[in-house]
C-alpha cells in the first residue's frame, strides 16, 4: 500500500491508513513543512482518532506515518515509535493541563531532559513566546482563563520542539475575542516553525481562513483533500459539498456536450419534476459524465448575482422571489425561490446598498455565473461513505491542490 | 492502661501499612485502568475481607497458616517460623484483612484522574514511571492518604481476626482491642473505659485529620 517509501524532504508529514477496527479509519494525506492542514468533518468522522494515530496514542491496524525522514509507524515492517519518542506537539481539545502544576510546571514537563534551572528558563521563554505575562506563570490552570490555558497548552507543545504540531479543536472553548488573538498566534507560529501543522476543527470558516490545505473526513474516511478554495469550488461529491457547508446544491440531468467545445448542457431539475420543462444551463464540460446521467451540481454563492429585472431571453437569468431575508449585522442572508424550478432554493449573502428592500415576498431577478457551476456524480448521500475504499483513496490522492 | 498492648497495636498498624502500601498502590492503580476480562471478580475478591465476618476470615487464615496446612508447614520448614499465635502471623492476617481498606480508595483516586492527562504526559515525553511520580501520584495523593489513615486506624481496632489467628499472648499478639475485651471479661471496667476512650479519640482525630488534609490537598480543576 505504499509508494512513499522515499523519505519526505524538509519534514513533511505523510500518512496512509487502512483500518476497520476498532473504528474505521481510511485514507491518505500529506502536509508539507510550514503548511497548515485543517481536518474537517462531523462528530465521529475520525478526526480525533487520526490525531491519536499521528501522536502515537493509538496504534493503527494497518498504516504508515512518516515525518521527514523518520518513520513513526509502519505496520508492514512492524515499526511503531511510542509517543515519548515522537516529538509531537499536541494541543488537546480541553488542553489537558496538569491541574496540580502551575503554568511553568506544565511547560517544564516537556523539558524534563534538561537540568532544573535550564528547564525553568526554557519554560519561561516559551510562555513569554505565546504571550502569557510573567505574573500568570505561577498560576495553576484553574486560576487562568480559557484563552490563557490554551496558551499554556501551546507553550507546552512548543517546548517539546515538535517535528509535527497537532491542534485538536483548539478554539472551541475560547470566546470570539480571544480567538482573534489566538489566530494571530497560530499565523506567527506557522511562519516561524517550518513544520507541518494539523488542525482539527468543525468550524469551516476557521478552516478556510487558516488552512493551506483542507482534508474532509466522514465516517472514518478521507473523502477529499485540497486547497479550501478548490474544495469549495469543486467538491468531489454531494456529501463533501454538504460537509463543507455549500448551501447551493441542486439536482440535475447531464444532457451531454454543447455546441461550443468544452461546454456541456445541464438540465436543472426541481422537486417532483420529470424534467422536460426545466431550464437548461450551459456549463463547463470535463467529459466525465455520460449523457442522461442524473447529477448533483453546485454553484458558489459568490457566483449568484441579484439583478433588477430578468435579462431578456438570457438563459442564465431567472425570476426569483425572496422567501426569507435575515439581517445579520452588516450582511443579509437571503433565501430565494425560483418559479422556473420548483423546490429549488438559492441562498446568498448580500451586503451594502443592495440589501435595501430585501424582504420576504419581494420579486427580483437573479443571474447565475454558469462558468462557476460544478457538476458531481449523483451519489445517494448516505451511500457516499460506503464507497469502495481503494477507489476513494486513490481519488482523494489525485485531487489537485493549489500548491 | 495496658501500654504494652497499645504499643503492640501501633507497631502492628505501622508494619501492616508498610507491607500493604506498595502492592496496594499497584493493585488499586491497575484496577483503575485495566479492562481485563473478569475485572469484576477480581474486585469482588478484593472487597471480600470487608463483607466476611472477621471470625470467618480469621478461621480460614488460622487453618491455612497452621503447621498442619501446606503453607504453614512450608514456612515452618523453610524459615523456621511459626505463623499462628505470633506477631508475624498477625501481620499476615492484618494485611489480608486490610486489602479492601487500602485498595478501594486508591482505585477510586486513580479512576478520578482524566485519562487525557496521562496521554498528555506521554506526548510530552514522560515515561510511565515519570508519569506516575509527576502526574498520577500527586493527583491521587489525597485518596492515597485517606486510604493509609483508614488502614492504620482499622488495624488498631481489629479484633476478630487477631483473636482467631493470634490469641492473646502479652507482648506478642495481645493488641489493645483484645486487652479491652480481657478487661471487660474480668470486670475491670475502669481499665476498659480508659483504653476504649483512647482508641475512640485517636481514631476520630486520625480520620478527621485525614479528611481535612484531603480537602486541602485536592487540586481544584
Amino acid at each position: 500500500m505504499n509508494d512513499g517509501t522515499a523519505p519526505n524532504p524538509c519534514g513533511a508529514l505523510s500518512v496512509e491508513l487502512e483500518q476497520t477496527l476498532p473504528m474505521p479509519l481510511q485514507g491518505a494525506l500529506r502536509c508539507e513543512a510550514g503548511e497548515l492542514l485543517a481536518l474537517v468533518g462531523p462528530s465521529g468522522a475520525g478526526k480525533t482518532s487520526l490525531m491519536r494515530v499521528l501522536s502515537g496514542l493509538m496504534r493503527p491496524q494497518r498504516g504508515r506515518v512518516v515525518v521527514g525522514d523518520e518513520v513513526w509507524c509502519d505496520t508492514t515492517q512492524g515499526i511503531f515509535v511510542p509517543p515519548q519518542q515522537r516529538h509531537v506537539g499536541l494541543v488537546f481539545q480541553n488542553y489537558a493541563l496538569m491541574p496540580h502544576l502551575d503554568a511553568l510546571g506544565n511547560v517544564s514537563l516537556s523539558l524534563l531532559h534538561l537540568p532544573r534551572t535550564e528547564r525553568l528558563t526554557q519554560a519561561r521563554h516559551w510562555l513569554n513566546h505565546v504571550g502569557l505575562t510573567e505574573e500568570l506563570h505561577t498560576r495553576r490552570p484553574a486560576a487562568l482563563s480559557g484563552g490563557q490555558q490554551q496558551r499554556v497548552a501551546v507553550a507546552r507543545a512548543l517546548a517539546r520542539e515538535p517535528k509535527l504540531l497537532l491542534l485538536d479543536e483548539p478554539f472551541s472553548a475560547v470566546d470570539q475575542m480571544n480567538r482573534q488573538g489566538l489566530y494571530r498566534l497560530l499565523a506567527d507560529l506557522l511562519r516561524e516553525l517550518a513544520i507541518p501543522i494539523v488542525l482539527v476543527t468543525h468550524d469551516l470558516n476557521e478552516a478556510s481562513m487558516l488552512a493551506d490545505r483542507l482534508v474532509v473526513m466522514d465516517a472514518g474516511q478521507v473523502l477529499q483533500q485540497g486547497s479550501p478554495e478548490n474544495i469549495h469550488n469543486a467538491p468531489r461529491n454531494a456529501r463533501v459539498a454538504d460537509l463543507v457547508g455549500i448551501r447551493n446544491r441542486f439536482e440535475g440531468v447531464w444532457l451531454g456536450p454543447a455546441d461550443v467545445a468544452g461546454q456541456g448542457l445541464l438540465r436543472w431539475v426541481g422537486a417532483g419534476e420529470t424534467g422536460t420543462a426545466a431550464p437548461v444551463l450551459t456549463v463547463r464540460d470535463k467529459g466525465k459524465v455520460p449523457p442522461g446521467q442524473a447529477v448533483h451540481w453546485i454553484i458558489p454563492s459568490d457566483a449568484i448575482f441579484l439583478v433588477e429585472a430578468r435579462g431578456q431571453g438570457s438563459p442564465t437569468d431567472f425570476e426569483a422571489a425572496v422567501n426569507e431575508a435575515r439581517h445579520l449585522g452588516d450582511i443579509t442572508l437571503v433565501t430565494l425561490t425560483l418559479p422556473a424550478v420548483p423546490g429549488a432554493r438559492l441562498v446568498l449573502t448580500v451586503s451594502g446598498a443592495r440589501r435595501q428592500g430585501l424582504a420576504a415576498g419581494a420579486r427580483l431577478g437573479v443571474r447565475l455565473d454558469s462558468s462557476r457551476v460544478h457538476v458531481m456524480p449523483l451519489l445517494p448521500l448516505k451511500a457516499a461513505v460506503h464507497d469502495d475504499s481503494a477507489t476513494m483513496r486513490v481519488c482523494a490522492l489525485q485531487t489537485p491542490h493549489s500548491k | 492502661m495496658d501500654w504494652q498492648a497499645l504499643i503492640l497495636s501501633l507497631e502492628l498498624a505501622a508494619v501492616t501499612l508498610l507491607v500493604l502500601l506498595p502492592g496496594g498502590l499497584w493493585l488499586g492503580r491497575w484496577l483503575a485502568y485495566t479492562h481485563v476480562a473478569g475485572k469484576s471478580w477480581i474486585e469482588a475478591i478484593v472487597v471480600l475481607p470487608l463483607v466476611l465476618p472477621p471470625t470467618v476470615l480469621g478461621y480460614y487464615l488460622l487453618v491455612s497458616m497452621g503447621a498442619a496446612s501446606p503453607i504453614g508447614a512450608w514456612v515452618q520448614q523453610s524459615f523456621g517460623i511459626q505463623l499462628t499465635f505470633t506477631f508475624l502471623g498477625l501481620v499476615v492476617a492484618s494485611v489480608v484483612f486490610n486489602i479492601p481498606f487500602l485498595v478501594q480508595p486508591v482505585q477510586r483516586a486513580f479512576e478520578a484522574i482524566p485519562r487525557q492527562l496521562s496521554e498528555a504526559a506521554a506526548v510530552s515525553g514522560l515515561s510511565a514511571w515519570q508519569t506516575f511520580w509527576r502526574v498520577e501520584l500527586p493527583l491521587a495523593w489525597p485518596g492515597v492518604l485517606s486510604a493509609c489513615v483508614l488502614t492504620f486506624v482499622h488495624t488498631l481496632g481489629e479484633f476478630g481476626v487477631v483473636l482467631m489467628v493470634g490469641g492473646s499472648i502479652p507482648g506478642e499478639t495481645k493488641t489493645i482491642a483484645i486487652s479491652i475485651y480481657d478487661r471487660v471479661q474480668s470486670f475491670d471496667l475502669t481499665g476498659a473505659n480508659q483504653m476504649a476512650l483512647l482508641l475512640l479519640v485517636f481514631s476520630l482525630l486520625a480520620v478527621g485529620a485525614s479528611f481535612f488534609a484531603s480537602a486541602r490537598l485536592t487540586v481544584r480543576r
